[in-house]
This record gives structure tokens, sequence and C-alpha cells, in this order.
């Protein structure tokens, strides 16, 4: 199959401007520029049914020429690289070993949507990504690419900033990233206004993901059909899907999006170590729901994703076996989300230690039949936070009592005791 | 103790101090709470002062300039964020905030190597707890305290984005991965040796 966000990776030296140059780096970039207007550039993108990476699956064509039609500017294109989703590092992987292709797309969408001042903001973990992403903005400065009068176009300039982070996962929620690049917490905003109406200073901004935009150039070189039908059945492109936890091969592989969680699990990562049975596995990271091995053939792709009450998320596919328990598995996750909530709104706040209490109760074989129907309680409740975190972070712990029930009961009804680590 | 508002002045008269404006101070003080800069440390400071300058012209700069100072100091001293309010013109509140709501400063003076280990789902399942039980016992102190020759401290932290080398660790940025139990006394002599 063909690679397109990877296709660099094995090149010597991949992330220099000179290998990227040579593997044909920056000449969809300069066909851009010759040849298409802004117009063109989103038409063909909305074409080829680009959607964001970084879990929502937004059509990114429609987002810059949002982002285009905007009076106000200056206009901005900003890179989400604050990837902190618990199993998920295909950003990383692509910030080391290929930062121009992120690079060269975000000029492509600052291009489509007339933006003149950029933002390239990671997380402040990915200190080897720092290095190279920051050498490669001074390659492409030095080659022109960046800049006044890029490619020798008077008419388009754009001025890249590098940022980092400080650690907090709610900064990959894009307003709380403008709030970090503002200098401020990195608490969200209230939407609408939406970002590419009201983003970093208040002015339109064009926020992708750093694999959205890595896709772009391939889509400008070899044409929207061609990515579409990349994807398998209505799901177009590729995804970088990464392998964790229980799994023999911890790796990351581009697929077409839509693949089936088998194939990514077996025959990518060799199934799970011997000996040991397949007992249930994560599609997209924390936030996504656990699935059991009866949904192994379900295509990882965000309808049908939905349709199993989970999400398709960021793609980081963590695997448990037989040895995994799933309530420890559903009482980290909320551990994690109680570290992580800003604490700006009343529901997450309080619900997510909330869930962490109840799953501690169950653990140490305190919980109570009712206390399954609690979680319920409290994560409709948690529906009314401010932002997507309080909306996402109890769907692992319910989902995991809704497939894996029998494991909470069996800790309830006094089957269980696991010593705390 | 901060200016109150008993004894805030306004060309020389006692005044209110309106409850937003910010405090300039002659003299940079210490809230209540928390301890002052040592005063072989405070050289420091102007070294700071000089490298928030060019941090002036870039709006939002407060993530930049905590770094700087925590980079001179260790940590991020009650000095350091007077400065840095009075030199970028935001308000010290909002300084104090970034500092405390983003994970990677710290307020209390640290060792030269943090030791961040990713607790979370991938790397617990592939043995996390038992590689910050085993770095706890080869340095003979809990998480989140300095081990007692001052080189570490273990922190257990979300998510590194480094599953493919579960259990994963950070030595300060460096990456760290898979790390057995039975890797870390050889990992720790590698940092003792600057080889980490």
């Amino acid at each position: 199959m063909e690679l397109v966000v990877t296709r660099n990776f094995g090149n010597p030296k991949p992330w220099t401007l000179a290998s990227y140059r040579e593997s044909g780096g920056y000449e969809a970039l300069e066909r851009v520029l010759k040849e298409m207007s802004p117009e063109d550039v989103t038409e063909l993108i909305k074409a080829s049914n680009l959607t964001g990476r970084g879990g929502a699956f937004f059509p990114t064509g429609l987002k810059w020429e949002f982002v285009r039609k905007d009076p106000k500017t200056p206009r901005y294109v900003v890179v989400n690289a604050d990837e902190s989703e618990p199993g998920t590092y295909v950003n990383r992987l692509s910030l080391e070993l290929d930062p121009h292709m992120t690079i060269e797309g975000m000029i492509i969408a600052a291009y489509a949507s007339n933006a003149e001042r950029g933002y390239f903001y990671i997380r402040g973990e990915y200190g080897l990504s720092h290095e190279r992403v920051k050498a490669a903005l001074r390659e492409a400065y030095d080659a022109g690419f960046l800049g006044q009068g890029i490619c020798g176009r008077d008419d388009f300039n754009l001025e890249v900033e590098f940022r980092r982070g400080a650690g907090a996962y709610i900064v990959g929620e894009e307003t709380a990233l403008f709030n970090s690049l503002e200098g401020k917490r990195g608490n969200p905003r209230f939407k609408p206004p939406f970002p590419t109406n009201f983003g970093v200073w208040g002015l339109p901004t064009a926020i992708n993901n750093v694999e959205t935009l890595a896709a772009a150039p391939a889509i400008v070189m070899k044409g929207a059909e061609w990515f579409k039908d990349l994807g398998i059945g209505d799901a177009a492109g590729t995804k970088m899907y990464c392998l964790s936890g229980n799994v023999v091969n911890p790796v990351c592989v581009e697929l077409p999006l839509g693949v089936s969680a088998r194939e990514v699990i077996m025959d990518h990562g060799g199934g799970v170590p011997e000996g040991r049975t397949l007992k249930g596995f994560k599609p997209g990271g924390a936030s996504s729901a656990p699935l059991t091995p009866a949904e192994l053939d379900a295509p990882l792709e965000p309808k049908s994703m939905a349709e199993l009450g989970t999400i398709m998320g960021t793609g980081g596919v963590v695997v448990f076996d037989d040895t995994a328990c799933m309530v420890d598995v559903a009482y980290r996750d909320a551990l994690f989300f109680e570290d992580e909530s800003c604490g700006f709104c009343i529901p997450c706040r309080e619900g997510t230690p909330n869930l962490v209490q109840i799953c501690e109760r169950i653990l140490h074989g305190q919980g109570t039949m009712d206390d399954l129907d609690l979680l319920e309680e409290l994560g409709a409740s948690m529906m009314a936070s401010f932002c997507g975190l309080g909306h996402f972070a109890h769907q692992p712990v319910r989902g995991a009592v809704s497939r894996f029930r029998e494991e909470f009961e069996a800790y309830i009804h006094g089957g269980h005791r696991r010593a705390e680590t | 103790m901060l200016n109150s508002p008993a004894n805030f002045q306004v060309n020389g008269r006692a005044a209110a101090r309106p409850y937003c404006m910010a405090i300039h101070h002659t003299e940079l003080e210490t809230p209540p709470g928390r301890e002052p800069l040592p005063e072989a440390e405070r050289p420091k400071l102007d070294t700071l002062r000089e490298r928030l300058q060019p941090l002036k012209e870039l709006p939002g700069s407060s993530i930049e300039a905590l770094y700087a100072a925590q980079e001179l100091f260790s940590y991020v001293p009650p000095e350091a964020i007077t400065m840095i309010a009075e030199e970028l013109k935001i308000p010290e509140s909002q300084v104090f905030g970034v500092a405390t709501f983003y994970t990677m400063f710290s307020l209390e003076p640290q060792p030269p190597n943090v030791l961040r280990v990713c607790r979370d789902l991938s790397c617990h399942l592939a043995g996390a707890p038992k590689l910050i039980g085993a770095l706890e016992q080869e340095l003979g102190v809990p998480r989140g305290h300095a081990s007692p020759d001052g080189q570490f401290i273990v922190k257990v932290v979300s998510c590194l984005g480094l599953c493919d080398m579960q259990p994963a660790m950070l030595v300060n940025l460096d990456q760290h991965g898979p790390v057995m139990p039975d890797d870390v006394p050889n990992l720790l002599d590698d940092i003792r040796n600057g080889a980490g």
C-alpha cells in the first residue's frame, strides 16, 4: 500500500531539508504557488475528504475556507502538536523524523486560508521534536519557504514562531492552546465563536493536527481522488495507527483509514504475547471506551467506532491481554483525567475525582452494585462540562463497565482483591 | 509581606490600592508562605532580567519566561515571578497562575536530574509500577522527594507519548525506554557519569 505521511521515515536523516528535497519535498508548495489560487487549494482538499487527524475528524478544506472568508486580519495558522493522549505517539514520530512535511503542509494551509502568521506549538516533553522542528524552521526560512515573499511570490508572506508547552493535556484542546499561546493558563474557551473566526488573539485561525497538515503536500501532488481511494469504504486517506499495551510489537504503522482492528493488532502488532489471550482493546487512546475481541473486525474509522459507543480518537490502539484487570484499567484512566482536568468547570473538576473514588472503592472490595449505577449518573452529569475533556473522561470507565461488567461485579461480590500498585 | 492596602501610597499620601493593580517593587519581595531566593543566588536575577528582554517583543511568552527562570535557578522562585510580571507587563497573578498550571514548572528547588516516569495505561501494563518501585528503592526516597545525594527526583507523570518504548521515562528531556527494573542501577550510574 502507498504511504502518505510516513513515506520518508526510512530515508537517511529524513529530518533534514536536503533529504526532504531529495524525496520531492516542497514541490507541492511550489506547484501551489505557481498554479493554484487559495480557492483551488481548499476545493482540492475538500474534494479529498481530508479530515482532522487529531481525533475530531472535521473537514480540513472547510476549516481553511472559513478562515479565508473571515475579513479580520492578520489570520493565523497553528500546528497543534500538543499530543498527550495516553497510548498515542504518532505526532512525535512525524516531528522527529519528518518535520518538513508538516511545515510544508502548514505553509500550504496558510496560503489556502490567506494567513500570514503562524505558530508551531509542541508539548513541553517532546525535547527531540523541539530541536528537530526548530532546525527545520530555520532551514525553511533560509531556503525561502518561510518569511517574506515565499518562493518569489511578493504577495505571500508567512512568519512562523516556534512555541513549546510545559505539561498540560488539556492544551491539546484548540481553544486552550490559544490561551497557552497567549501566555495564559490553558483553560478552554467557550465555543462558539469557533477558532476559524475567533482563534489566537481573537483572530481567524486555522488550527490543525500535525498528521493532517502532513497529508496536504501529497494531496496536491497526486490529487484528491488518489487520496480518497486510499481509505476503505467511505473513509478517505490513511491514518497512522500506533500500538501499545500488551502487544508483542508496540509499533506505529500507516494504514488505510477504516482498516480493521484485527489487522492492526494481529498483523502489525503481532498480537498478544505468547501464551496469553486477547481480552480487549482501546481504539483511540485513553478517552475511548474499550472494546472486546468480538469487535476486532470493526473498521477503525470515526463512524463505525461511534456506532459501537466509542470513538476513533487519535489512533492510539491500546491492547489488553488476560493479565490486565479492566477495573484497574478504568481506574488508571480515571486517575489520568483527574490529574489533567483544568479545574475550570465544576462537572469535570468534581466529576473526575469522583470517578477515581468509585473505582478505588470497587478495587478495594468496598464497592456496591449501586456504584455501577452511580457511575452512569455521574457520567450523565459530567456531560454538562465546559469542554470535551469532561465529556470524554467518564466514557472509558462507563465503557469498561458496560463491556466488562462481570469483572466489576466480581470485585463487588468479593471475588477479587488486588494490591494497590 | 506584600504591600497591604493600608500602607499603599500615591504621591506620598496613603491611598487605597485598586485590587487589580500590579505592585511595582523597588525591592523584590517574597509572598507569604514561600522561601525567598538564597542570597548567593540573587545575582542570577540580573541574568534573568537580561534573558527576558527579547521576550518583551513576543506577546504571550510567559511560558518561555518561566522556562528561562527555571533553567537558571532549577525552579521558579517567587522573585522571578514578580520580575517576569514587571518585565512582560502582565499581572503577577497571571504569571503565578501559569507557573502552577503547567506541570513542568516547579516552585521548589529541584535536583539537576528530574526523572519523569509515565504512569499511564500503556506503560502501566508494561510494568511502570515495578520501574517506579525500583527507582524509589535504588534512590532510597519515595517519588516526589530529592534523593539524599541531591542528584535525583522521581516524578510520576501523565503519558509522555513514548508508548513505543513502554515502560518509558524522561531524564530531564532525554527519552529512555523500555526501562526494566534491572536496568535502573546502570541507568542512574550513567546519568551520574554524565552519559545519561
